[in-house]
């Protein structure tokens, strides 16, 4: 089994949505490549089928079928009847992420913080190893971003949902409109994201028939810097990856600057520089996320991929 | 874990199982399956070991397989035994 | 918060499933009305709810009704394929009912839609050339069949009879006292449904206390009703108010019910049933009674019928319904001499003392 990567290290770029109550669903999307796959139990299962959708996330997250896949499962909010069973379904299973929506401040990230040690304690987990993703679906969510990224080291990543924060906002969510609707809560979790030095996710597209307005979306955002997307169906997967995936130029360029810095320090020179330009730490940290984004997508250069 | 009242848990759509739970004095399973010559044997299985697991001693159980995979079937036999035991789930027995 | 977040599953089969309340989506019954009719059957006006299949103009395409426990009226349109969208409506269907509290379900539906719904989970319990009656447990009927076994009482000749008992009048007491001077026990089954005017459980105890006053002691069982014996799942035009040809498919699978499981589970071997002179349906009930029970190849023993001629008094048959009318009327006096003490007492109790005449 390959050892697991942290959440800095692993491909980020696609958490496709899976109904907890969907037998079938559970049963094969791991095929389909998302880099993340999310168990849902709140929102697409009915209040009917809370209780067989957490025995069903439950034993699908023990079985050999999602070994070694990265899950996250998506449990109800927080002050909901179905939050702890949720919270007791899934650590019991060892779960490796929690998601935690409707998100408004740090406190709720303390709160599951304690709820998920005092968990792991119960079920014999490591203590902390159990991450958490906050989703802000709300004005309050959106202007405490920065406190809620941070707010504990579980924080792995940080997501919007634009469905409850457009109504929050007292307006409706259209994707076909310009993106200026989201721009100033799409910035504000994105700067969140890079401070508390977590990934960040967009919304989900939700006409799975539209791809050009899907492409048009994940253009703007992949060029604002976030890290992927949640996904409502596995035909979305391909076409985001590829978007994402740097250009073969991108790529060389890349190597090349990871190569000067190696041979700077190589020579123990204090500086690196690469056609005639001086290259700082954050150039060079691009440059390694672009080689590990082209590895993951495949894209090949002149003279192989190193 | 005693059934106390007719239950279900499941569907029947492809790669589902639908249980169907019912008090009774005596212990009956019945399992149908859509892949019954490849698998029949093995469902029972899982089905009595989940059984055995939640302590279920007496009851009708009957099974209807869609071509679900083992961990469908062990949650779609918790789900209708812990709503027809009108009890909740030890998260470590199960 | 909603299920806007466009999570629900993809619609399959090209087919939208949705719900049409009958009490109120007066447009889509008569959707679904349309689309019956096309299938050459009517719309049963128990049905309380239809779960609909619609493809991406809105157009019906197929439905699946539900009345009380009993699947029904199922029609789709001709250029639907495939049992996908069938599994899909029954899901809704199962879903429906499972939120009204009703897990155990029975399905009524033409004998070509048997293979499909045993694909479904459902088990067929009677078959005739117009209908089959399944439900969706293996275990309903041998259950029963079972409880039922146990009450057996030994004798060569066992009888059988079945009474609505709207109330129990001194006609019903009659034919249970004749059905067993002739037999060495008698199985009385009283129907369950509560769709008459007194409500199953008033006239199950009318049903013992006029029998108690027969003194026949262990010689009678009295059984409550059940789903298997004159229910809407068996015999659905006897609570409906259709009277048309169709009444004698629906009498063919509670009478094979009752040759075929519940005769041989109690060992009877006579069935007693009254001269029918006013219902047109409990009239063809009885006459199929004889092909059933007597006649057909059926791979049990046959039984028996009897007609027994209706106890007169005053020159007309003692029926439940000239004591309804009494009632109605306020009229006890006149009913007085149609019902046993015990329905008589129940009677006065219902008419209110400033009322009577």
């Amino acid at each position: 089994m390959k050892a697991k990567k942290s959440p800095a290290e692993r491909p980020s770029r696609s958490m496709l949505f899976v109904p907890g109550s969907n037998a079938a669903w559970l049963s094969t999307v791991q095929v389909y490549g998302a880099d993340y796959v999310m168990f849902d139990l709140e929102d697409s299962v009915s209040v009917r089928e809370k209780d067989t959708a957490r025995l069903l996330v439950h034993e699908a997250l023990k079985s050999p079928v999602w070994a070694g896949v990265p899950v996250v499962v998506r449990v109800n909010a927080i002050n909901t009847p179905f939050f702890r069973d949720d919270l007791e379904a899934v650590v019991s299973a060892g779960v490796a992420i929690v998601r935690l929506p409707m998100v408004t401040d740090a406190q709720m990230i303390r709160h599951l913080d304690a709820e998920l040690g005092v968990l792991e304690g119960k079920y014999g987990s490591v203590p902390g190893t159990t991450r958490i993703l906050a989703a802000v679906e709300s004005a309050s969510g959106v202007v405490n971003a920065v406190a809620i990224a941070t707010a504990s080291p579980r924080m792995m990543g940080i997501a919007l949902a634009a469905y409850d924060y457009a109504m929050d906002m007292h307006t409706t969510h259209d994707a076909a409109a310009d993106e200026s609707q989201l721009f100033f809560a799409r910035c504000a979790i994105l700067h969140a994201a890079r401070v508390a030095k977590i990934h960040c996710y967009d919304v989900i597209y939700a006409d799975v028939n539209d791809t050009e307005g899907f492409l048009r979306e994940v253009a703007v955002i992949k060029k604002l810097g976030f890290d992927g997307k949640s996904l409502v169906n596995p035909r979305q997967i391909e076409p985001l990856h590829n978007a994402f995936a740097p250009t073969p130029e991108e790529v060389e360029r890349a190597h090349r600057v990871v190569a000067a810095a190696a041979e700077a320090e190589k020579v123990g020179m204090g500086v690196v520089a690469l056609d005639g330009k001086m290259i700082d730490a954050p150039i060079i940290a691009a440059a390694h996320r672009t080689i590990r984004l082209a590895q993951v997508s495949g894209v090949q250069v002149a003279g192989g991929v190193r | 874990m005693r059934i106390e009242v007719d239950a279900v848990a499941g569907t029947l759509e492809s790669s589902d199982a639908l249980v169907r739970v019912s008090p009774a004095e005596e212990l009956r399973i019945e399992v149908t399956s859509t892949v019954e010559a490849q698998f029949g044997a093995e469902i029972r299985r899982t089905v009595a070991e989940q059984l055995d697991r939640l302590g279920v001693t007496e009851g009708l159980i009957s099974v209807q397989d869609k071509g679900a995979l083992d961990f469908v079937i062990r949650a779609r036999v918790q789900g209708a035994v812990l709503r027809g035991a009108q009890a909740r789930p030890d998260w470590r027995k199960l | 918060m909603s299920g806007a977040d466009g999570l629900e599953t993809a619609v399959e089969d090209g087919c939208a499933i949705g719900l049409v309340d009958a009490a109120r989506d007066a447009r889509g019954l008569e959707q679904v009305r349309g689309l019956l009719k096309a299938s050459g059957l009517g719309l049963d006006a128990d049905v309380e709810l239809f779960a609909t299949a619609r493809d991406a103009s809105g157009r019906l395409l197929a439905c699946l009704g539900l009345a009380g426990d009993v699947v029904k009226c199922a029609a789709s349109a001709p250029e639907v394929r495939g049992e996908g969208v069938t599994a899909r409506l029954m899901q809704r269907i199962l879903d429906e009912a499972s939120d009204r509290g009703r897990t155990h379900l029975f399905a009524f539906t033409r004998p070509g839609n048997r293979a499909i719904l045993e694909g479904l989970g459902f088990h067929a319990l009677a078959v005739t050339d117009d209908a089959v009656l399944l439900e969706n447990t293996p275990f309903g009927l041998s259950s029963y069949v079972a409880g039922l076994a146990r009450l057996r009482r030994p004798g060569r000749r066992i009888g059988g009879v079945v009474l609505n008992a709207n109330p129990f009048t001194l006609g019903h007491r009659y034919l249970v006292e004749r059905a067993a001077s002739e037999c060495d026990a008698l199985h009385v089954f009283v129907v369950g449904e509560d769709a008459s005017a007194f409500d199953a459980a008033t006239r199950l105890r009318l049903v013992r206390e006029g029998i108690a006053g027969l003194d026949l002691g262990e010689q009678v069982v009295v059984h409550p009703g059940s789903r298997y014996i004159v229910s809407r799942a068996t015999f659905p035009n006897y609570f409906l108010a259709r009277e048309d040809a169709r009444a004698s498919a629906a009498a063919g699978l509670d009478l094979q019910l009752f040759r075929t499981a519940i005769a041989p589970a109690l060992g009877i071997t006579d069935r007693f049933v009254g001269t029918e002179p006013l219902s047109p349906v409990t009239a063809a009930y009885n006459a199929e009674m004889r092909w059933w029970l007597a006649e057909a190849p059926l791979d049990a023993p046959p039984i028996a019928v009897h007609e027994v001629a209706r106890l007169e008094v005053d020159g007309e048959a003692v029926s439940a319904s000239r004591v309804r009318q009494g009632l109605a009327s306020g009229d006890l006096d006149a009913v007085a001499r149609l019902v046993p003490g015990p329905t008589l007492a129940h009677l006065r109790s219902l008419v209110s003392p400033g009322h009577r005449r």
